[in-house]
Parts: C-alpha cells; structure tokens; sequence
C-alpha cells in the first residue's frame, strides 16, 4: 500500500510533457492571432496614409512594433496592400508556416 | 523501492490480482448476493473472477453452465490449492474457506495463484472483515460495504473513514439486490438492466489503479487548455471581425471623402456661364452619388458586403457637403449557433479652417506680413516666418545639410519694425541689433541659423543655395542674395511659382513650397501669378480672388454676362473706368484691378462677406443695410465664395487632407 502513496503525482509528472506541448500550441495559436491584428492594424495604417498622399508601405511599417521588424513584409499590388507578418515562434519553420496577412484595397485612396 | 525509482515508476499492470472485500454491517441482508453481483460483472467481461466466501460448513456447488474461464480458474484451483475447493458458476468460479486464524494466509495464497488479471471478490462476516482488511500480504484494493444506512450510518461512516484512512476505495450498497438479481449473482450471472449498469461502473470504481486518476488531471487539464485556446479563438475572432468591418468602415469613409475632394472643384464650379451650361459643373446629387460609388466600392473592396454598408453624408443638406459616413453592420460567423453582429462606423472629411480677414494663419501666425519692409506672403519654417523663395531656398539647403548630417534651424527670419524695436529696446548697441526700420530682419529675406555646430558648414555651403553671410561677426546671420534685393517693390509679389528666378538656380526645386499654399488648387495654372501678384500688391487674399474669378466668370477671360459684366473679373465698364481698367478683358489687368477693388472694399465693410456682396451687388446695397443684402444672385454669390474658402481649405492647406473624423 505504501508503494501506492504519490501515485498520481507522479504519474502527473509523467504527463507534463503532454501539457506543456498542448500549453505550447495554445500560446503559438494565441501569438498567431495576436500578429493577425498586428497584420491588420498595420494595413489599415498605410491605407489611411495613402488616403492622405503619404507612402503606405512606410506607413504599414512604422504601424509594427519593433521587434517584428525583420518579420513584416510589405507588398503593394494592383491597388491592394498586403502585410503579411510571421509570428513569434521557438521554432522558425512553425513561424513561417504559420505567416498571416492581411490585405486592404487602396482603390481610390492611393493615387 | 528508492525516491528515485518512485518518481520513475511509471503505471503498469498489477503485479497481483485485484482483491475487493465485501461485508455487512449492522442487520443489513444481501451482502454476499452482491460481492457474486460485483464478481459476475466482472466475470462476463471474460476476465477471471472469483468469489471467496468465507464461510463454515459450506461447500461450493458447481453450476449447471458456466464460462470457459471460470472452468479453468476451477481446475487450477482446485489442482494447486486442494481439490474441491473451487467450483465454476456460470461467468465465476466460486471458492469456500474455512474461517480460522489461517484464513488471510489461505486468501494470500490463492490470491498468488490465480492469474495477475483476475478479479478476486471475498466475502465474510463483519467479525473477520477487519483481519483481511489489516493483513498487508492481501493488499486489499477496495470495499464494498453492504448497509442499511437509515439504521447504520455512524458505523458506516466510521468504517469508511478507517477504511480511507487506510487509502481504501469504499463503497456502500444502500439496498439490497432485487431478488430476481440476486438469483442470477449467485448463478455467476451479472446483474440486468438497471443493476448491472451500477454494478459495472461499481467494479470499475473499485478496482481502477490510481493510474486513472494521474490521466483524467492530465486530461483535464489538456481539456481546460483546449477550451480556453477555442473561447480565446472565438473571442479573436470576433475582435478581428469587429476590427475588420470597423477598417472597412474606415476606408470607406475616407473613399468618400476623397471622392468629394477631388469633385469638389465642380461642385463649386458656376452652373452657368452667360446662361451656356457649364461643362465643368457637377450637380450636388452627382457629386454626392459619386461619393456614394466610391465609398460603397472602398468597402467592398476590402471585404464588406455592398448591402451591409450605409453611406450617409451628414452635412448632405449644405451648400457643399464635405462629410461621408460609413456604417457597417457585419456579421461575424464563429461557428456557434448565432452570429456575432457588429456594428462599425467612421465618418471622413476635410478639416474647415477658420477664416479670418487678411489670411487665415495657422495658431494664429499670419500668412502675410505685415509692419515691416515687407507685405507679401508668408512662409513659415520652424515657426519663423519668411519670404517663400527664402523658405524655398531654405529647404534646399536644410536638404543638403541634412545628407552631410547636419540638422539646421531657425532662430529667427522676417521681424516686423515693432518686434525689432522690442529688441533693440532690450539690447540697445547698434552693432548687436539693429535700431528698428534699419534691420534686413524687416525684409523677410535674412535667417539667424543654429546651432553652432553648423556655422562651418553654412559658411562654406550657404552660397550654393543662394545665401549670404551678411556680416563677418555674425556666423549665424544669413541672406537671402539671390532673389529680388530685399524690401523692394519686386520683392514683395516674389513668390510666385518658382521665385523671382534666381531661387530655382542651386537645388531645382519648384519654389512651390511658399507660395502655392495661397493660391488655391483649381486655379488654372495661366492665372496663378496674376492672382499672387495682385493679392500681395493689394494685400487682399490670394484665395478670395480665385474663389471669386471662379465664381464670377469660371476663369474664363472673355465673359460677356447678359447685365453686361465684361471679363474673367465681370467687370462692369462703369466700375472698370473707375479703377483705371482699360481692358476688362485683359485678365492680368483686371485681376489686378479686382484685388484694388476688394481691397477698398475690405477696408471699406471690414469683412470678406460684405466686401464680397459689395463686389457683387455694389457698395450702396451693403452700406445700407450693413449686411448682404437679401438679392438671391448676392446671397448665393457669398454663399459660393465662404464655402470654396472655407471647404477648400484653399488659405491654409498646401496638401488639401482627407482625415478620419473622431
């Protein structure tokens, strides 16, 4: 009977792994998301920059905050601006697989 | 086992066969009817059961059927403990032991000889219940107490709490089997329906290693993880659909607005010119459905259903309407059962800058100047005002310093006679400062440049962009040489597009900086210095001539109207003698001769309105009423012009803004 004390414990301990990989997914998903909004806000900022003759592709930029600089990219065509960010990830291929965009119509904003 | 090993030791199947111990207490009957229930369950899951009643002067009595295992259970037991022992009934094999001192050890040993997934199920009096619950060769797993628990609570409770305290499983069965039930238990056949369901989920409390409990945590804690992660999906999700029609809204909006900005020319643009339509008029129901179209067109664009947008222009009922509204009502789909409507609006529009007489300025600076050797136009940079082939000049320059690294500012540029005397009064040596009305400061042509760090390279670098270091001992002071001298006549109409010449030689620039800011946008290009040079000659806005040639004759120089007005000014030929017109239909004469009148009349009523209705209806109309009068043709003539200068902007704002409205 005594061997069977802390059972559960320990056998939670075994199923750590398991949580923190599932608490993992749910903190990517929550950052994937969160740069979405970021991807989003930073559109609407170069579609009202357009919308006053400034460069929307500057200002999409400046909308982000810093530390994803090197994540953001910018691309503006046929009268569409797309922002397209990969979010923070431990794993860089997750990141990438993971990019999100978002894209505003500049048509009759932008001359 | 060590620390170590117990933290490893991960969950494995029994070394042992389950045992559960089952009694009465108290008076309470059908005990051993349910420990054959519990074992029969067990039992027709094809897994080894047995029940062990210990019991005097009984033998076991085999049955007339039973299962292939409960047969092999008999034959083994009966082989290796001692024959007889055991008989098989139906989905159990049923064992009777003698009750002695020996009778934990006999239950140890079967125990150690039936197979390790065996459910083994004892059954004894309350008296030797404590024996095999206390001997630690059983390991006793888990109890099923038999009470009446009306008559036997606080034994019941009792016992449960030492069995729990022994880490015990206890279950209390509150009444008996049914008899039909219990027929069937003590045929080794589970219990039906009802029953056995309990019984099953009975068993399954009892003899479930503690190994399920470590995975429903870890499920449940996956489970609560997953749960928050979808309501925090769906909450984003949400958020982005709200945020996304509230930048569709937004864009929308401001499409609209845009729209107008650019139609605003034609709204403003006379209907009729000499009673001939205008071609370059727009209806206000045009220009509006444009704003509509274009408006409408942004929010689908950028993913808003064309029937979920409304476009409202709040100020539609004006004489130029300069505001769009855009409201959308998204639905956001999550999944769940109900869309989320959200509801988004934004309104666009152009800023209304105040107006004032003689210029607007913007936080009260004046836009001409005014008590000094100076009268046009000003421009301003870093909140000092100055000539705008200077400030022309002056970007240039700052440009190019600022590629070499070095950041140049104002410290000071044109100064009226009455500020000069204030510092003169302050610092009263002619070498320092100037006595008032000898300053070139007066002229709006010489800068006082910071910081020190850049004297250097303005000293070598200044006369490139057409500056002068006017004194040896002042690193700072810088003239403007290259333009008209300063304080001449020819300097104050400069600023016309590009400067007197000279300040278009370093850089290229288009000297536009300055001087197009009063000159409205619609002005055609052939007109603009005629305007600027009469504005600042007669020192009458720039803006309030434009607006008025347009409203009087759409630019058009040869404009002959039915009353007879003459010229891209309607000039009536009797107001042209008397202000020395020739040709009314010179446009460069009689812009000029405009501007003389609208002065006269400004100083004359003191307002732009008045003047205004003075110069359409005739300074008598004005005079005798002291307002505008109410003629149809003056009303809507002022009408016209307020809301050019005030809707274009056109006295304030080179970059005519579309802005989000908060």
């Amino acid at each position: 009977m005594a061997e069977q004390r802390g059972q559960a414990s320990v056998e939670l301990i075994a199923a750590i792994p398991v949580v923190l990989i599932v608490a993992l997914v749910v903190l990517q998903l929550l950052a994937a998301g969160y740069t979405l909004t970021l991807a989003d806000g930073a559109a609407e900022a170069g579609a009202i920059a357009a919308a006053s003759g400034r460069s929307p592709e500057r200002a999409a930029r400046a909308a982000m905050p810093g530390w994803a600089d090197s994540r953001v990219s910018v691309r503006r065509t046929f009268g569409r601006l797309t922002v397209s960010v990969r979010p923070p990830s431990p794993f860089g291929p997750i990141g990438r697989a993971l990019e999100v965009s978002s894209s505003v119509s500049l048509g009759g904003l932008a001359k | 086992m060590s620390e170590r090993e117990l933290l490893w030791r991960l969950p494995e199947p029994a070394e042992q066969a389950c045992l559960v111990a089952t009694t009465s207490l108290g008076d309470a009957d059908g005990s051993f009817a349910a420990a054959a229930a519990l074992a029969a369950t067990a039992g027709a899951s094809d897994r080894p059961a047995v029940l062990v009643e210990i019991a005097d002067g009984r033998k076991p009595r085999p049955g007339a059927v039973a299962s292939g295992v409960a047969r092999a259970l008999e034959e083994e037991l009966n082989s290796r403990l001692s024959s007889g022992i055991a008989a098989a009934r139906g989905g159990l094999c049923q064992v009777v032991l003698e009750p002695g001192e020996k009778t934990p050890g006999l239950v140890a040993e079967l125990v150690s000889v039936i197979p390790a997934d065996a459910f083994c199920v004892t059954h004894c009096d309350p008296t030797r219940f404590r024996e095999l619950v206390e001997d630690p060769r059983l390991g006793i797993r888990g109890v099923l107490l038999r009470v009446d628990l009306d008559s036997e609570c606080p034994l019941a409770a009792l016992t449960a709490a030492e069995l729990s305290s022994r880490r015990i499983r206890t279950r209390i069965l509150k009444r008996p089997l049914g008899w039909l039930d219990s027929r069937r238990a003590l045929s080794g056949v589970e219990p039906g329906r009802r029953s056995g369901a309990g019984f099953r989920r009975l068993a399954r409390a009892l003899i479930d290693q503690e190994s399920g409990q470590a995975l429903p945590l870890a499920l449940g804690i996956v489970a609560v993880l997953v749960t928050a992660a979808i309501a925090m999906v769906a909450f984003g999700g949400a958020l982005t659909g709200k945020a996304r029609a509230q930048r569709s809204a937004d864009l929308s909006a401001l499409s609209g607005a845009r729209s107008m900005r650019d139609d605003l020319p034609r709204l403003l643009a006379p209907p009729t010119i000499d009673g001939v339509p205008n071609p370059m008029h727009m209806s206000k129901s045009v220009y509006l459905m444009r704003a509509r179209i274009a408006a409408t067109r942004s929010a689908t664009a950028n993913g808003s259903a064309p029937w979920r947008v409304r476009i409202e222009f709040p100020d539609r009922y004006s004489y130029a309407p300069l505001k769009a509204r855009s409201v959308i009502r998204a639905s956001v789909d999550l999944g769940t059962r109900h869309p989320i409507s959200v509801h988004a609006t934004a309104e666009a529009g152009m800023p209304m800058p105040t107006m004032s007489l003689g210029g607007a300025g913007t936080g009260g600076m004046p836009a001409m100047a005014s008590g000094g050797g100076y009268s046009g136009p000003l421009a301003y940079r870093g909140g000092k005002p100055m000539r705008p082939d200077v400030a022309a000049a002056f970007d240039r320059m700052a440009a190019a310093a600022a590629a070499s690294g070095i950041v140049i500012s104002v410290t000071s540029a044109f100064r009226s006679d009455a500020e000069q005397a204030a510092l003169f009064a302050q610092h009263p040596d002619p070498t320092w400062v100037a006595p008032p009305g000898q300053s070139l400061h007066r002229c709006g042509t010489e800068l006082d440049l910071g910081p020190s760090s850049a004297y250097s390279w303005l000293a070598s670098n200044a006369s490139r962009f057409g500056f002068l270091k006017r004194y040896s001992w002042e690193a700072w002071h810088f003239g403007f040489a290259t333009g008209p001298a300063p304080c001449s006549a020819a300097g104050n109409p400069v600023p016309s597009a590009g400067g007197g010449g000279g300040a278009r030689g370093a850089g290229g620039g288009d000297g536009r900086s300055g001087s197009s800011a009063a000159v409205p946008s619609f002005v055609p290009a052939q007109f603009r210095p005629a305007i600027l040079d009469a504005a600042m000659k007669w020192n009458v806005p720039a803006a309030v001539l434009a607006a008025q040639l347009r409203a009087e004759s759409g630019f058009n120089p040869g404009a002959v109207s039915s009353s007879g007005a003459q010229g891209i000014a309607q000039f009536m030929p009797g107001t042209a003698a008397t202000y020395g017109l020739g040709n009314p239909f010179d446009p460069v004469a009689a812009i000029g001769a405009q501007a003389h009148l609208m002065s006269d009349l400004l100083k004359q009523f003191g307002s732009v309105e008045l003047a205004l209705a003075a110069y359409n209806a005739g300074p008598a109309a004005v005079e005798r009423c002291g307002c505008v009068p109410s003629i149809p043709e003056t009303v809507a003539y002022v009408a016209r012009i307020m809301a050019t200068l005030g809707g274009a902007g056109a006295l304030l704002a080179p970059v005519f803004e579309v802005r989000l409205i908060d």
